[in-house]
């Protein structure tokens, strides 16, 4: 996995590439809940993401929950085909804030 | 066409994408698996993430091995995983429920969507072994 943070005013979009297993989801937290923490917007673009397993998963609930208790939010962007599939198994689409 | 390949894995994160790569590399051999290559290489992902986070917890710098055998045969598929960590309560196995959002435990649901059956066997040689069976006759 690798990835691109971009900030504009108090939106943080970040571009995550690639597969997100077990074995990168501490790499993403550490990208991610500090931004949410900071209180940015966090958008995550998904588009470039081509696999997301439970643990991928795990890290959208931790951020987005994270996000309420501080007060913001993180939306999930362009989501790839696949994320999404894995997203409505896990019946998540009504809780995570898709755009 | 009847498929029978196995291949063992080092018990680590780092292995499961050399897990998913073998996962689609057998998928891909035949079109009865076009339609959930991607459900099926996820299922087995999860399963081998578990080996590595639940059998071996705690367990690091292993030289075990884990062995995952993939066979299809009759339109049943059955995907093996053996492994030598901690022993598998099945009963302990389970899937948080979907309304009490949290992370973790969906790694459970996701394979019990996709395969038919998940069910622990006896295996010579090996502490652990659990079978994953999809049929697809009535996908024919």
């Amino acid at each position: 996995m690798s990835y691109n943070v971009k900030e504009e005013g108090n939106i943080a979009t970040v571009y995550l590439d690639g597969e997100i297993d077990m074995d990168v989801t501490e790499k993403a937290k550490e990208v991610i809940l500090p931004l949410v923490e900071a209180k940015k917007e966090v958008h995550l673009n998904l588009k470039d993401v081509q696999y997301m397993d439970s643990s991928g998963i795990s890290v959208l609930i931790e951020s987005h929950q994270k996000a309420m208790e501080v007060g913001t939010t993180v939306k999930l962007k362009e989501i790839s085909k696949s994320v999404l599939k894995v997203i409505m198994m896990a019946k998540l689409e009504q809780v995570l804030n898709l755009d | 066409m009847d498929i029978s390949v196995s291949k063992d894995f080092a018990v680590n994160s780092k292995s499961l994408k050399d897990v998913r790569d073998f996962a689609r590399e057998i998928f891909d051999q035949s079109p009865v698996f076009s339609q959930q290559k991607d459900e099926l290489v996820l299922a087995i992902a999860e399963a081998a993430q578990n080996i590595v986070k639940h059998a071996y917890k705690d367990i690091s710098d292993t030289k075990d091995v884990m062995q995952i055998k993939i066979s299809f045969k009759d339109n049943e598929l059955k995907i093996g995983f053996y492994d030598k960590g901690k022993p598998a309560n099945p009963e302990n196995i389970k899937h948080r429920k979907l309304d009490d959002v949290k992370p973790g435990g969906l790694g459970t649901f996701f394979i019990k969507q996709i395969m038919d059956e998940v069910v622990f066997k006896e295996a010579a040689g090996w502490r652990n072994h659990l079978v994953l069976t999809k049929n697809f006759n009535h996908q024919q």
